[in-house]
């Protein structure tokens, strides 16, 4: 059997070099080569020297499709989910967790809140909010006419059954975080000693109060305001049903409701999910008459998108170039709310004390160093020859997506090995015994050891190519094991602090808030590369204190901490990276900007 | 006979219990577990809420503890609960088990279709033409990877010719239940499918064709000759009838293959089957879903010889097991 598994291991390695193979194929290598010839050395490096935080200039997506025609009546669409593997299918926002079961979710299902261009949340949507002036109380009132796909209005005792169900004693999903926790009286309940959150009240079918502990401009932005229908999928709190029965039950994985533009007419488990307009939404009468959206491989998406059978679909990284001339479609993108990182290891997680401990002996305990590092990296040139441009240098911990927050000034350590090489001489990191390799600040002999994921085509020469520019600058760094690493292996290793890493790649997907504490923060468990420092629990703290619910002084608090990210790395952000999406010309209205999701009923293509 | 399959059933149950021990401890013995690195997309998850999963979901206890647990259940038919998928493993496989059979006996029986015509007829021909076209095939069809034929065959008659759909099993706007959706799924299966059973003739076609040759100059075929038999009745009544025997035999060991399910034709049909699910569940060590399909194909391994051994006694009067 052992054999068996083994040669389904290999035999999935194999395809998947295939594809990525197929994918890039010849139209990669050309491509590249061309660029090479056409640019003059000397001037490259020119660019990237002076670069600034606007090298994502060169590639220009728009955001929105450019057809302006009328939607046809009684449209249909199909819409590809760009997957290998089938969806999972738990289909309820407070249990899901795969990112094609939300790309689903957000057809049938939305928040009662809608959110702006910064993820903050509005009075546009299904329900409208006001804030205390102690800023501690929220009051939410939904609006008249919002109802369930089976007709029953949307009650706020539904947006109650959500935290009821979110902190829950028995819930096993990763939504139990720290703004769910806010609320007054949650922590009880979620230890089991009470059956109610003291701290939601309900005034009315539609009207409700949050109470929280503390205030906090997180509110805005992490507002929980998924509704989950009680009457439908019956009620944990009366014993009708316990969460584990739920979370596998037909209501929420056969047919599930919302009250979002669309209606889940059938499912077929992992494949693909059919919807017919829904009516009665609250908006109005979406465009559409009926959307199929189904799972297409990687490897035939490029063709099944140039034949017309598929509208929307978003395009893997690696398939740009076989995309990009595909005339039937249009190409949008935006900036993904993610962002790949070195990180160095300074410390240890102490359990106990449930805190980050930042050991001040560490080997990447130089701040000189760790700032070298960040100058060696050649990160615009991995991103134009590995990724076609659409990665690019990252400057700044809080991405640009975050338009108010990410900090323009800040423009990161652009590829400037002579500066780096300055520094390091400069902090007395230097080649003593002449083997090529610099020596530590004591003269004891220096080896990095490096840890890296393994995974698509571009993890190895991504890890060599690092390597080298360190090398370059007369750091000797190696290969953790002298491989790439598994992803459970990798992230089993930096979780738990394992000292025979120093540095290692990793990537953070930002979610919609832009406190980075959970991340960064002294009792963040994420925060693996262990750096703390007095400053940066002020600054954190300021960020989502009281005051910072005035928009101007979080801005200043998160401007200086990405300040002080800048000057003292922890982390150095290498490359940000685009969400290609294709939509066939004949889609009107279909915009994929923040902020732009309440649109989501006008979708429609025309003749 | 009775007493034989009955032995073997008992033999069974020794067998699948280490097989599940192995299974567990090297499942184990994997660094990670599911929830590593489960939180990449919200990092404000507290981390007591991760213990908690952890707790939950009995990773932190000992692999014997979870061992001794799961098996605790198994016998009862639970499998235990998928932590990626957030439901039953038992639900779970039987919604991909089904696809996972039909794609199977699909590429079984249309294998067999083919393969037994062009093995004879290569057989009884040898060195003429036909044989050299049907060996040349052959080599080629056992030369071939599946990932690169299946996408060939996806390219020319999905995209190109557009005769099939590209991908899934079912056209989902057609109604349940209905005999065009019965339509429907034959004609998403005949890409896969026949991706599948033209590359699996190999060894049938070969194996045929050889014995084949070497029975027609076998005494009791030139007795047969010699005695005025047709050259027709020849071969069915003498030369087939032996030269199948092990075909036939085969077949039990053919069962076992139905159950791992393809993960090259699952992959690029976006076909949901068994095949995938085993490889997602072991980059994402949700255990519970490994350890269950390691199980199945264990316990179909063991049947299928055992249905071999049976099918052969049945048709070869000279093998009798007592």
């Amino acid at each position: 059997m052992k054999k068996r598994s083994l040669m389904l291991l290999a035999s999935l390695m194999l395809v998947l070099s295939v594809f990525l193979a197929a994918c890039s194929g010849d139209d990669s290598a050309d491509g590249g080569k061309d660029k090479d010839k056409g640019k003059d050395k000397g001037k490259d490096n020119e660019k990237t020297e002076e670069g600034s935080g606007d090298n994502a200039a060169e590639l220009d997506f728009p955001l929105a499709v450019s057809n302006d025609a009328e939607a046809m009546e009684d449209g249909e669409m199909t819409v590809a989910m760009v997957a290998g593997e089938p969806f999972e299918g738990t289909l309820n926002r407070n249990f899901y967790s795969g990112t094609y079961d939300a790309e689903i979710l957000s057809y049938f299902d939305e928040g009662l809140l809608d959110t702006d261009g910064d993820y903050l949340i509005t009075n546009e949507g299904a329900a409208t909010y006001e804030l205390s002036e102690d800023n501690k109380t929220l009051t939410l009132k939904i609006k008249d006419g919002v109802k369930w796909h089976d007709g029953e209005p949307v009650k706020t005792s539904d947006l109650l059954y959500s935290y009821q169900l979110l902190g829950h004693p028995d819930y096993a999903g990763n939504r139990y975080d720290f703004i769910i926790e806010n609320v007054v009286g949650m922590p009880e309940y979620h230890e089991g000693k009470t059956k109610e959150i003291s701290g939601i009240e309900i005034i009315n079918d539609q009207e409700m109060k949050f109470t929280y502990t503390e205030a906090s401009p997180s509110i805005l932005s992490g507002f929980w305001s998924y509704a989950t229908p009680r009457h439908y999928v019956g009620d944990v709190m009366t014993g009708e049903t316990t969460i584990k029965d739920l979370e596998s039950s037909d209501k929420i994985r056969v047919n599930p409701i919302g009250f979002g533009p669309y209606k889940i007419d059938k499912i077929v488990p992992g494949e693909s999910v059919l919807y017919s307009r829904n009516d009665d939404y609250w908006r109005g009468k979406p465009a559409l008459k009926s959307i199929v959206q189904k799972v297409v491989s990687p490897a035939t998406i490029v063709e099944s998108v140039k034949k017309g059978d598929i509208d929307l679909a978003t395009i893997p990284a690696d398939q740009y170039l076989t995309v990009k001339d595909v005339d039937n479609i249009e190409l949008l993108a935006q900036v993904d709310y993610a962002y790949t990182y070195i990180g160095f290891k300074q410390g240890k997680w102490d359990a106990k004390k449930k805190e980050n401990v930042t050991d001040p002996d560490a080997k990447m305990a130089s701040k000189e160093l760790r700032q070298a590092m960040w100058y060696a990296m050649d990160n615009a040139t991995i991103g134009e020859k590995l990724y076609h441009g659409l990665r690019f240098p990252g400057t700044s911990l809080i991405i640009p997506v975050f338009k108010s927050f990410h900090d323009e000034s800040v423009e990161g350590r652009m590829f400037d090995p002579e500066k780096a090489k300055q520094l390091l001489d400069d902090a007395g990191f230097e080649d003593k015994d002449g083997d090529g390799f610099r020596e530590d600040q004591n003269g004891e002999k220096l080896v990095i050891n490096f840890a890296s994921m393994s995974g698509g085509e571009t993890a190895e020469p991504i890890a060599k190519a690092y390597m080298q520019n360190w090398a370059d600058i007369g750091l000797k760094v190696e290969l953790v094991d002298g491989r790439l690493h598994d992803f459970n292996a990798f992230y089993d290793m930096v979780e738990n602090d394992d000292p025979k890493i120093d540095i290692y790649q990793g990537a953070w997907g930002t979610g919609s808030d832009p406190d980075p504490s959970g991340l960064y923060g002294r009792t963040a468990s994420f925060n693996y590369t262990r750096y703390t420092s007095e400053k940066n629990d002020e600054l954190l703290k300021a960020g989502t204190s009281e005051k910072a619910f005035d928009l101007e002084y979080r801005k200043d608090i998160y401007n200086q901490w990405q300040e002080l990210m800048y000057e003292d790395v922890p982390v150095a952000p290498t490359v940000y990276r685009y969400a290609l999406e294709a939509a066939n010309k004949r889609v009107v209205n279909y915009s994929i900007e923040p902020g732009k999701e309440s649109d989501r009923y006008k979708w429609g293509v025309a003749e | 006979m009775v007493k034989f399959i009955f032995r073997r059933l008992l033999v069974m149950i020794p067998q699948l219990f280490l097989l599940s021990l192995i299974i567990f401890v090297l499942a184990k013995q994997m660094p990670g577990d599911a929830v590593t690195g489960a939180f990449m997309g919200n990092p404000n998850v507290t981390p007591e809420q991760v213990e908690k999963i952890r707790e939950q979901y009995g990773l932190n206890d000992p692999w014997y503890v979870q061992y001794g647990a799961w098996v605790g259940k198994a016998v009862k038919g639970d499998l235990g609960q998928s932590y990626t998928h957030k439901q039953p493993v038992t639900s779970l496989l039987a919604g991909r088990v089904a696809n996972t059979i039909t794609l199977s006996l699909f590429v079984l029986i249309v294998s067999y279709a083919v393969a037994i015509p062009l093995g004879i007829l290569a057989g009884r021909w040898s060195d003429t033409w036909v044989d050299k076209l049907i060996v040349t095939y052959n080599y080629f069809s056992f030369a071939t990877p599946l990932f690169v034929f299946a996408l060939l065959m996806l390219f020319v008659f999905g995209f190109i010719l557009g005769w099939f759909p590209t991908g899934g099993s079912v056209d989902i706007r057609i109604e349940s239940g209905t005999f065009a959706q019965f339509m429907s799924k034959l004609h998403h299966l005949v890409l896969p499918g026949l991706s599948g059973a033209l590359l699996a003739t190999f060894g049938t076609i070969q194996y045929l064709r050889n014995d084949i040759i070497d029975t027609k100059l076998k005494d009791f075929v030139k007795t047969a000759r010699s005695k005025g038999v047709p050259e027709g009745k020849v071969y069915t009544r003498h030369i087939l009838r032996n030269s199948l025997l092990p075909i036939a035999a085969f077949l039990g060991y053919e069962i076992t293959g139905l159950i791992g399910g393809s993960i090259f034709l699952e992959v690029i049909f976006s076909y949901p089957g068994l095949g995938q699910l085993f490889i997602q569940s072991i980059t994402g060590r949700d255990f519970t879903v490994v350890t269950a399909i390691v199980m199945i194909s264990g316990a179909a391994v063991i049947v299928g010889t055992m249905l071999s051994d049976v099918i052969l006694s049945a048709i070869d009067p000279r093998i009798r097991i007592e």
